[in-house]
């Protein structure tokens, strides 16, 4: 039967996960307490809460330098043009609206399949399909669908996330290596990397950072990370040419909350 | 079979597939976790009437398909088959064999949960197989030899999951007013 007529099955599937879902929303607590997340958490700790907040503005003013960078890039490409441009174009007239969504569910064995978010009434309105979910500086995923129980999303290592552009940093900046290293794009395996190709001359290393530079995203996700590089491989049909393997600092299967940048308007009361 | 106890079993093992047993997915080698509904269907396959096993575990596989996960098409659409129909030839291939087995032994249940998970993947693959043939689906592109190591190691470990799991069980029997058709409970083993 073809997909498009299967519709119907999402709805009984809301239904089916009414009962589960709040055994399933503690069960994932409880998973996140058992088995933290690999990466050290965002917030500040008591011990070293001064270098891990000057890590975290570190990382935040970098983030906005990449983000800079590359829509300073963009328009410099499109400058030429596009010198007719409205102004209006190149603002984003509202900010994201910052929402933590709790993870109810989720499939263990599949690191790249669906998510399923808590749905928060008060919030269902700023938080539309294709939003950004983020936990730290990090892309975990994009909002795949806004159910009547539940939010869907899609972690960005899923396979139906299709092509996404993007472009190369050097992970710690330095005066020998150029800011943008190159750009990309991104293409899941449907596992927990992406690959993309680079040309051999661009200086790309392992441990450099990908970061999100699609003007299909929302563009509150410019500059965020969506991975670092882990592998560099020659590609033998294509000399001038070399795969990169990225994987994901951050998967939505580690933790027990994400932050949904919602760019829904709020709602006047 | 008493109806309740049945819900709350599948309610419990439903949110042990989607969220607790990620405490025991082994990160480092593909993500294998182990799976609480196989130990579910054995059992229920083991003890009821052969009808409503068959009937139970045909649901069981329907509400897997509808979890999230599996079989997600776009638009968040479901595939409803995969489970449903795996569980129901793994149910068939435990009433085949349920008479002639040690049926109160953890073991038992254990070594068929085992044999559960790589039944429902096998019969899985099949379906997905045949969907993709069809031309209004895209062909299956996933799977091949790394699957099949993570399926057997996925039935591994939810053979060893089963293990308490089926000891639960089993310690419950009683409360699942399990009948068999002609009223004996001699052939309990």
């Amino acid at each position: 039967m073809p997909a498009s007529w299967l519709g119907w099955t999402s709805d009984l599937a809301a239904l089916v996960r009414v009962p589960i879902t709040p055994i399933s929303h503690i069960g994932i607590l409880f998973t996140s307490w058992v088995r933290p997340s690999l990466e050290p958490s965002d917030f500040p700790t008591d011990e070293k809460e001064r270098n891990d907040l000057a890590i975290a503005e570190r990382d935040r003013y970098r983030q906005l330098y990449h983000a800079q960078m590359l829509r300073a890039t963009e328009l410099a490409d499109q400058l030429r043009e596009l010198q007719a441009l409205p102004e209006s174009a190149l603002r984003n007239p509202q900010p994201p609206l910052i929402i933590q969504v709790d993870v109810t569910g989720n499939r263990p064995s599949v690191p790249s399949g669906t998510i399923e978010l808590k749905l928060i009434r008060e919030a269902t309105s700023r938080i539309r399909v294709g939003d950004i979910a983020i936990v730290g500086r990090d892309i975990v995923g994009r909002i795949s669908s806004i159910g009547r129980t539940k939010i869907d999303m899609q972690p960005t290592t899923n396979k139906d996330m299709g092509l996404t552009r993007a472009a190369i940093v050097p992970a710690h900046p330095t005066g020998d290596r150029s800011p943008l290293l190159a750009e990309i794009i991104l293409q899941s395996n449907g596992d927990v990397i992406m690959v993309a190709e680079v040309a051999a001359t661009s200086g790309v290393r392992k441990g450099d950072l990908v970061q999100l530079d699609d003007p299909s995203w929302p563009q509150v996700g410019a500059g965020l990370t969506l991975g670092v590089v882990e592998d560099v491989v020659p590609l033998d049909e294509a000399p001038l040419r070399q795969k990169i393997i990225v994987v994901p600092r951050r998967l939505a299967r580690d933790v027990s909350r994400v932050v949904v940048l919602g760019t829904g308007e709020e709602q006047s009361e | 079979m008493r109806a309740v106890v049945a819900i709350l079993a599948t309610i419990l093992a439903l949110a042990f597939d989607s969220s607790f047993g990620g405490v025991l997915t082994l990160r480092s080698v593909g993500s294998i976790t182990p799976l609480a509904m196989p130990c579910l269907v054995v059992f229920i396959a083991l003890f009821a009437p052969e009808t409503i096993a068959i009937l139970v575990t045909l649901l069981l596989g329907v509400l897997v398909d509808l979890s999230p996960g599996n079989g997600e098409l776009a638009g968040s659409a479901h595939l409803i088959g995969p489970h449903a129909l795996g569980f129901l030839v793994t149910t068939i291939l435990v009433l085949k064999i349920r008479n002639i087995v040690f049926r109160r032994r953890v073991f038992t249940i254990a070594a068929l949960a085992a044999v559960a998970v790589i039944t429902t993947g096998a019969t899985e693959a099949l379906v997905m197989l045949i969907r993709g043939i069809m031309p209004w689906t895209p062909a299956v592109t996933s799977g091949g030899f790394g699957e099949l190591i993570k399926l057997f190691g996925t039935a591994i470990y939810s053979g060893l999951l089963a293990v308490p799991l089926g000891w639960c069980l089993l310690a419950t029997i009683g409360l699942w007013k399990f009948h068999s058709p002609t009223g004996r409970r001699a052939t309990w083993r």
